[in-house]
């Protein structure tokens, strides 16, 4: 991948998910700061965003969107799916991650 | 609560009765949780479910969120309501209900059976409240899960790290869901059981 290819996949990269967190927010603020795990402040900011600001932090360079779970043992579950195993995993899964807003926020 | 004194403080009651309705609640719920009569609540009821609400008591025990599979499904809609109640400002009942919501998207992902009823979700945030029951720290996998206050939880291990040699069987989770639908049989055993712990 050359640097423009690059430049211009972080660019779609990062306006397809500031168009899903602005719209999320709108739809729903409550659920979209669980769902986004991003807090009350940075979320009224992205609400507020107009379509050419929305391009212009989408240009950057930096992707604004970023691993949430930077814990393995999430991935892990995540992952190695046995079939009988898979739904107690999903559910650990799902409690850790969910536990993992709440310290976020 | 206060009183409800304008139209539109009552029409605000009435849609979170109805919301409660349909995702399942119980009678004595929208009761606690509005100031709309008993009455007016019987005739949302039996508009959105049409068919009258169950009677009898409401699952008073504890102990039925520490059993395995219950435990993990009233770990998980905690987790979510906790990070709702701590991001947003928003009312108690407002967050039971999203959270709730948030928990069977889950469950539908996993083709789980809902084993938390809403009545039960509302009933564990009210047991949290009042001290009865909290939430823990994994020492394996540092996720968070209810247990008794007063329980001695140095070196908590959840039941998804140590996971007894039964647990999820078909059989057994399928015996849970029987258990969930005949709740009303449940609470009929709880009545003989009453001690008058009602909180």
């Amino acid at each position: 991948m050359n640097i423009q290819n690059l430049h211009n996949e972080i660019r779609d990269a990062n306006l397809s998910y500031l168009i899903l967190a602005q719209n999320m927010i709108r739809a729903d603020r409550a659920e979209a700061l669980v769902r986004l795990g991003l807090s009350e402040d940075v979320a009224s900011i992205i609400d507020q965003l107009t379509a050419g600001q929305l391009l212009k932090i989408a240009g950057s360079n930096m992707l604004m969107c970023r691993f949430r779970f930077d814990d393995s043992v999430v991935w892990n579950l995540l992952l190695s799916h046995t079939k009988d195993q898979s739904q107690a995993q999903g559910m650990h899964a799902a409690i850790l991650m969910a536990g993992k807003a709440v310290e976020v926020a | 609560m206060k009183k409800v004194k304008t139209v539109l403080g009552e029409a605000r009651q009435i849609g979170l009765a109805s919301e409660l309705i349909k995702l399942g609640a119980r009678l004595q719920v929208l009761e606690s949780e509005t100031t709309l009569s008993r009455e007016r609540l019987l005739k949302l009821y039996k508009e959105i479910q049409k068919k009258s609400p169950p009677k009898g008591m409401l699952p008073f025990s504890t102990e039925w969120f520490m059993t395995w599979q219950p435990n993990i499904h009233a770990s998980l809609f905690m987790n979510l309501y906790q990070s709702l109640i701590t991001s947003s400002e928003i009312d108690e009942i407002d967050a039971v209900i999203r959270a709730y919501k948030l928990y069977r998207e889950y469950l539908v992902q996993l083709e789980m059976p809902e084993v938390l009823s809403v009545t039960r979700a509302w009933r564990l945030v009210k047991f949290v409240d009042a001290g009865m029951l909290t939430t823990t720290c994994c020492k394996e996998c540092k996720g968070h899960f209810v247990v008794h206050t007063y329980e001695l939880t140095k070196d908590y291990v959840c039941g998804l790290c140590n996971m007894p040699s039964r647990a999820g069987k078909t059989k057994a989770s399928m015996q849970v869901v029987d258990a969930e639908v005949a709740e009303g049989e449940v609470e009929v055993e709880a009545v003989a059981e009453e001690t008058g712990v009602e909180a």
